[in-house]
């Protein structure tokens, strides 16, 4: 089976080559006939790849620890789930993903242009699909593969990290994957709009799906990242501006600029420019995610599988940066839009300053991870770039960007006019007003908190107030009831509505960021069995005390019951594992979770005369990360669910 | 009847006025570890110390807040153990600075390049009034003829 997936990789990867060469071919002789045969070659990568990666996963089941690979990310005792999930649990299998991933979106582009074989788009794109595949699998045969084997057969492999056997570390790194590769299918038909001169939009309509899509991947892994960090890491807190978080936060806000305005060169076809510019620098900072992920270049709480494959992919980062810069500057006259704004005030204009915003905060959180670097380079001094830096420097722009999300989605096109401005935010800023008022009236104190909770407010009462009046409006003229009429708009302008759940999940987000941040309460203590420790209105009670085997580890658990106002309303388990082939016992979080707040325990310590060392924290709001987080994710979907011919009004 | 203008501002100047200073509160161990570093683990925050090796650390941080000392004298303390590296956060000063300074630079600059390139764009100041063939705009409409507009408008079909 190693021998099956070492050639099925090389065979993937010939392909990808050959998809290449007959494609440059084809476009050079302008010959259909070779693009075809490209265009099956890259098919082929797909087969190749699936062929290599089904071989991966079977050494992993049948525990085949003569691959370096499989010895190093499982053992026998590793569950079945996680056995075949530590397939991305190291470099080499993520580039094996990768690879994998890559070559099915590359089908899969193949498949959606099956009736359209002669777009004059559609070359160029195989062509950046098939070279992109190409580099990975060049890692993968030459430089970094899962296959290799080891002088010897261990008895058994090393296993998994403890902090990975969880099910959000399972899906984290793969939807992460799946929206850096997503990005490559616009940034391919970029290439190819830029290289035919192509000035229509119909490369964002073709990529539109691939776009959101992406976006909801990254969405979905971020979140499940701040989620596994929050449960597993037992710091308590969900984002640590760790550099590998950043890399995929960096892409995420480029793409959500990109995003919008797509929006308006589809809508007024102008931004042609800025468009080309969003999506080469989103596609870029994917490849650099993945490279700061998987190259150890950094020091990471994500240093699980890195060794050096920095060279190859600055090489292909420079490749990519001096080829699309270039095309870009070429084809600069064709795609510019003269005049193409019309007022300060319409939606196009806030959009680019939502823009501005975003990528204000890509630059910040860019500098502040690149910044060792650049400090060690230019004064000879290492300095560290944390946590508090981030907070301090980015928290600004956050809260700049919220208000804007406000604004963008009710101002017109074109041009907005003073009525239209008092007629859609008078009543919101009211509203916010009104959340200030009462917030401060309810003993809160901190401006940023304040002005956090006040702008959400006023975000939050724009969409409402604008799909209020939408329903009122549809009522008037179908003489549907409210809650016919409620859900009906909400399908019938799905990609409207769905734009503003995906700001309310954010708002939701930002209500639970601040929250738990402002208004965390902290306590530790020693505890021997029957005493307490209070925190704000909890008191939580050492009863119980156990050892027992789960699986691949050993747990000791201790059992709070907690109580308020002297009334038990539960217990949690506060827990330490000490897994198979770990160096060392593990915290697991003990979790009680309302919409109100969290109560956070772990038991970094047990003492031999069973005394245990707590630390408890009250995190008020949190659920509504993951709930805003959910609802953005939700509203991505609506957005792109595509429109049948024939839609009921 | 107060203009719009004057409404947006006064309510501005409201919410300006309830965003008062924080008060301060007790310093909590965390929010000292937060701007430390484990000493053992380079790299690692201590506030997310995974290696145990960096307990001394948080007991001389609750051992200092117990003798009333402040963030900045505790921090000072671990600087002269360890030196600068032990920070988790850049001091402001030097180099660093481009650091602090430079996304509100880049901001100010994207800001200031929108407004010239919108300015540039648009048609505001010399046709603000006038319409893609140089005509004047058309008059505004009526009551009634904007309660058709608003119902056909409810009609169509806007996407985003």
């Amino acid at each position: 089976m190693v021998t099956f997936g070492t050639l099925s990789q090389f065979a993937a990867l010939a392909f990808s080559l050959l998809t290449m060469a007959c494609l440059l071919l084809g476009v050079m002789r302008d010959d259909g006939r070779w693009v075809q045969a490209g265009r099956r070659c890259l098919v082929s990568v797909a087969a190749c790849a699936t062929l290599a990666s089904i071989a991966l996963g079977y050494l992993f089941l049948s525990n085949n620890f003569q691959v370096e690979y499989v010895a190093s990310y499982s053992d026998r005792a590793l569950p079945l789930f996680y056995k075949l999930t530590a397939f991305w649990a190291g470099q080499k299998g993520s580039l094996l993903f990768w690879a994998w991933v890559l070559s099915l979106f590359s089908a899969l582009v193949v498949y959606n242009n099956r009736r359209d074989p002669d777009s004059r788009l559609t070359p160029y794109v195989y062509l950046v699909l098939g070279g992109t595949l190409s580099f990975f699998l060049f890692l993968l045969c030459v430089v970094s593969s899962p296959f290799d084997l080891l002088d010897f057969v261990p008895k058994d492999g090393q296993g998994l990290n403890p902090m990975l056997q969880n099910p959000g570390m399972v899906f984290h790194p793969p939807t992460l994957f799946l929206g850096y590769i997503g990005f490559t299918v616009p940034f391919a038909y970029a290439i190819a709009a830029m290289t035919t001169g192509t000035t229509d939009a119909s490369w964002i309509k073709k990529t539109r799906a691939w776009n959101v899509l992406s976006w909801i991947f990254l969405t979905v892994g971020i979140i499940l990242g701040g989620q596994w960090a929050y449960v597993e890491l037992g710091w308590g807190g969900y984002w640590a501006w760790d550099p590998v978080e950043n890399a995929s936060f960096i892409p995420w806000l480029a793409s959500t600029a990109f995003i919008h305005t797509a929006i308006i060169q589809e809508r007024r076809g102008i931004m042609k420019v800025w468009n080309m510019a969003l999506i080469l620098l989103t596609f870029l900072l994917c490849i650099f995610g993945t490279y700061l992920v998987r190259s150890g270049v950094l020091q990471s709480v994500h240093d699980f599988g890195a060794t050096g494959l920095g060279g190859y992919f600055l090489a292909f980062l420079a490749i990519a940066t001096i080829g699309g810069v270039y095309l870009l500057a070429e084809s600069y006259r064709q795609f510019k839009t003269p005049n193409a704004l019309e007022s300060y005030l319409s939606r196009e204009s806030t959009f680019l300053f939502n823009n501005v915003i975003l990528l204000a905060l890509a630059f910040a959180t860019l500098l502040g991870t690149v910044f060792p670097f650049l400090s060690e380079a230019i004064t000879g001094n290492k300095v560290t770039v944390g946590q508090p830096f981030f907070n301090q420097v980015n928290t600004p722009l956050f809260l700049v960007l919220i208000a804007i999300t406000g604004v963008c989605p009710l101002i017109g096109w074109r041009k907005a006019s003073p009525e239209n401005l008092r007629k859609n935010f008078l009543r919101p800023a009211l509203f916010a007003l009104a959340a200030a008022v009462v917030l401060f009236a309810s003993g809160i104190r901190m401006s940023y908190a304040l002005l956090s909770f006040t702008l959400c407010a006023f975000v939050a009462g724009t969409i409402l107030q604008e799909f209020v009046l939408a329903v009122l409006s549809r009522k008037a003229v179908t003489g549907e009831a409210s809650w016919t009429a409620a859900p009906r708009l909400l399908w019938r302008m799905r990609r409207r509505y769905g734009g503003h759940l995906v700001h309310l999940g954010l708002v939701l987000v930002v209500v639970g960021i601040t929250g738990s941040s402002a208004f965390k309460l902290e306590a530790q203590g020693t505890l021997s069995k029957g005493e307490s420790l209070a925190i704000g209105e909890y008191e939580l009670k050492y009863e119980n005390f156990r050892k027992y085997e789960k699986l691949n580890r050993t747990i000791y658990a201790a059992t709070l019951g907690v109580f308020t106002d002297g009334a038990r309303i539960g217990s949690l388990d506060a827990e330490r594992r000490y897994y198979v082939n770990a160096r060392q016992p593990t915290t697991e979080v003990s979790l009680r979770s309302t919409l109100k707040e969290d109560l956070y325990v772990t038991m970094p310590g047990i003492s031999r005369n069973g005394d245990i060392t707590l630390k408890v924290a009250v995190n008020p709001l949190l659920v509504w990360i993951w709930i805003g987080g959910g609802l953005m994710v939700l509203g991505g979907i609506l957005a792109i669910i595509p429109k049948r011919r024939r839609e009921t009004p | 009847m107060i203009p719009f203008r004057q409404k947006a501002a006064i309510l501005l100047v409201l919410s300006l006025l309830l965003v008062s200073p924080d008060i301060g509160l007790a310093l909590s161990e965390s929010e000292v570890s937060e701007s430390l570093l484990c000493f053992a683990c380079p790299g690692e925050p201590l506030s997310i110390d995974r290696c145990g090796g960096g307990d001394q650390m948080p007991a001389a941080i609750s051992r200092m807040l117990g003798e009333g000392k402040s963030k900045e004298e505790i921090l000072q303390y671990f600087v002269g153990e360890f030196g600068e590296e032990i920070l988790t956060i850049p001091p402001k000063r030097g180099f660093n600075l481009v650091a602090y300074i430079g996304p509100f630079a880049v901001l100010l600059l994207g800001v200031a390049v929108a407004f010239l390139l919108i300015r540039k764009w648009s048609s505001a100041g010399t046709h603000a009034d006038r319409g893609a063939d140089g005509t004047a705009s058309p008059p505004p409409l009526g009551d009634a003829d904007r309660r058709r507009v608003e119902e056909a408008l409810s009609n169509f079909h806007e996407e985003d």
